[in-house]
């Protein structure tokens, strides 16, 4: 069914859509890791072929074609395995994320932030990924760079890329919400707590490694409170990621009846987290 | 008929990026009315404002943009799906060749079950058929008329910049970032996360103020209509307190009703920093360049609480 889904959702450029409409970098890389999974490899090369085309000058992707910047959506792209998308590609991708970092941890900001009297909680030392770059940093991009170069450095250790991931997790494990998992990274708001969202938890599980801590305890409950309760296909699909990476998903777990798969992205991901995860 | 004679009660059509005026411009019609609870009266109540705006949308396209942010259905943090039904089935009684509702939400990726959440699928019969994704639509680049903000240009969703109107319908709430978040401030909504991400944090290294006025300014055909049933004082715009104002509040220019808005929360709209730069560039937000009909301000007023930092905000401190 997912596969099929997959199948009929591939645009004739080969790229695929979120829901409709032109093609897009962040469903695509998901479709196509289903598919290859699924053995489909017809459909996958036109896919890769998409993945080639759209891939830009600096070695990084934009969101989509078209839009004039490298961004967090290098981190998926640099997912396909390598013997799918070339050694050359996949190396130009590692190398465009091992740089970037959120703008708020760079040395002008935090020096214009001592210049002003300001106080900056941020650790220049463990910096986060932006969504795009000249911006703050997120546990969206943060989590999933730190996949991408994690996949790197068991494929081929390099300390260079091994420090550049545990600064990323440094980054997540910062900026957990007080009572345990994640939201978009703001965990408190003019000193009052935020609360965690479910699919940035799981994303930040499947990211954060499997060290034990009271932190990791409460974001660890978290999650698993949040798997029983979400009715959300992205939020499900993340959590079981998550959750999988730390050795607590429940033997046998299968998502609620009853819940929508309807993107291309939470579609993929479903049957990518059945057949055993983000490898 | 030209697009920009689409909103014939307006007259004219308030161009925030317009350079500053020599002439008196004429004042803004924003409407008040009383009500008290979301229920089915809101149908009627809804048809009733926008025939007294005298909106000619016959064979136009119409959005809908309400303000869609958290999973908390029966909280006050999002427009209320009864009323986006109300003006859906308002607008296409009124000949509108179609209607769509669209949202981009900031800080959740996953739209629909955001909004299954929030009511909308329950509320809105076929709401799969005729809602938008702004964060995952396909996008045109649009270069900023005004350059208040550091932006320059942005990708925005197709859907909208092809919308004959923009009807935007936020909830009635203050902000813990620019005091008030009203109809000018949910256009942050149609910046597409899937470019900019989740929360669209280049809108906010560029200036959260100064993008709120450039982001306004590129859309001239827009309608506001405010859910001020309950909406959110304290810490909003998601971890406030229910505050309720019994109110919908209309207008084709946005500034001039959410200038009216902050008056009915009783805040100064002239030290909203938005407010201030959009009147600037000739946005109507003084009493004397908006013409106010149903309730009167001083009838519907309460007084929504602020976060310490906007405490000055106040309209008795001023």
């Amino acid at each position: 069914m997912a596969i099929e889904f997959l199948l009929n959702k591939q645009n004739p450029d080969g790229g695929w859509p979120y829901l409709h409409g032109g093609s897009w970098t962040e469903p695509t890389v998901f479709a196509l890791l289903a598919l290859l999974a699924a053995g489909e490899t017809a459909r996958s090369k036109r896919g890769i072929a998409w993945i080639l085309r759209t891939r830009r000058s600096d070695g990084g992707w934009a969101s989509r074609p078209g839009v004039g910047e490298s961004t967090w959506v290098t981190a998926l792209a640099a997912l396909i395995p390598e013997e799918s998308v070339g050694q050359a590609a996949h190396a130009a991708a590692i190398e465009w994320l091992l740089p970037v970092k959120g703008e708020d941890t760079t040395t002008l900001f935090c020096l214009r932030q001592w210049l002003l009297g300001r106080p900056n909680s941020i650790d220049e030392d463990n910096p986060g990924w932006p969504w795009t770059p000249g911006a703050a940093a997120w546990v969206g991009p943060t989590a999933m760079a730190v996949v991408a170069l994690e996949g790197e450095h068991k494929r081929r250790p390099s300390a260079r890329v091994a420090a550049r991931a545990q600064a990323g997790r440094n980054y997540l494990m910062a900026h957990m919400c007080s009572e345990g998992g994640w939201n978009h990274g703001g965990a408190k708001s003019w000193g009052y707590d935020a609360p965690p969202y479910p699919e940035t938890t799981g994303m930040a599980l499947l990211a954060a490694g499997r060290v034990r801590s009271p932190g990791m305890e409460r974001a660890l409950a978290v999650g698993r409170k949040f798997l029983t309760e979400t009715r959300s296909a992205d939020a499900q699909n993340w959590l079981r990621l998550g959750l999988a990476a730390q050795g607590e998903l429940p033997q046998g777990y299968a998502a609620p009846q009853g819940i929508a798969y309807r993107t291309v992205p939470e579609v993929a991901l479903s049957h990518i987290t059945a057949l055993g995860g983000l490898a | 008929m030209t697009r920009r004679e689409l909103i014939a009660g307006a007259g004219v059509v308030v161009l925030a990026g317009c350079s500053s005026r020599k002439t008196a411009p004429r004042p803004q019609m924003v409407s008040i009315v009383r009500a008290p609870a979301y229920d089915q009266s809101i149908y009627d109540t809804v048809r009733r404002m926008l025939a007294d705006h005298r909106l000619n949308v016959r064979g136009r396209s119409v959005v809908l943009k309400p303000n869609l942010v958290e999973f908390e259905p029966g909280s006050s943090i999002n427009t209320h799906p009864m009323l986006v039904h109300a003006a859906y089935e308002a607008f296409r009684a009124m000949g509108a060749a179609s209607v769509r509702i669209a949202e981009g939400p900031g800080h959740r990726r996953n739209t629909l079950d955001l909004a299954d959440a929030a009511g909308y699928f329950h509320t809105i019969p076929g709401f799969e058929d005729i809602f938008t994704d702004l964060n995952v639509d396909d996008v045109s680049p649009v270069h900023l008329t005004r350059q208040l903000s550091r932006l320059g240009k942005l990708y925005l969703p197709n859907t909208v910049l092809g919308a004959d109107l923009l009807v935007s319908m936020p909830k009635m709430k203050t902000h813990h970032w620019v005091g008030a978040t009203l109809s000018m401030k949910n256009l942050f909504g149609v910046v597409p996360g899937g470019l900019y991400g989740w929360p669209k944090n280049v809108l906010h290294w560029a200036g959260i103020n100064e993008s709120i006025v450039d982001l306004h300014s590129v859309f001239p055909r827009q309608f506001a209509l405010v859910d001020g049933i309950v909406g959110m004082d304290g810490n909003g715009p998601i971890q406030g307190t229910a505050k309720a104002a019994g109110i919908l509040v209309a207008g084709s220019d946005p500034a001039a009703v959410d200038a009216t808005c902050c008056r009915i929360m009783r805040i100064d709209p002239s030290k909203v920093e938005y407010l201030r730069l959009a009147a600037e560039g000739g946005a109507q937000i003084a009493d004397a360049g908006i013409r106010q009909t149903g309730e009167r301000i001083a009838s519907v007023a309460t007084t929504f609480a602020l976060m310490p930092a906007f405490r000055a905000y106040r309209i008795d401190n001023s």
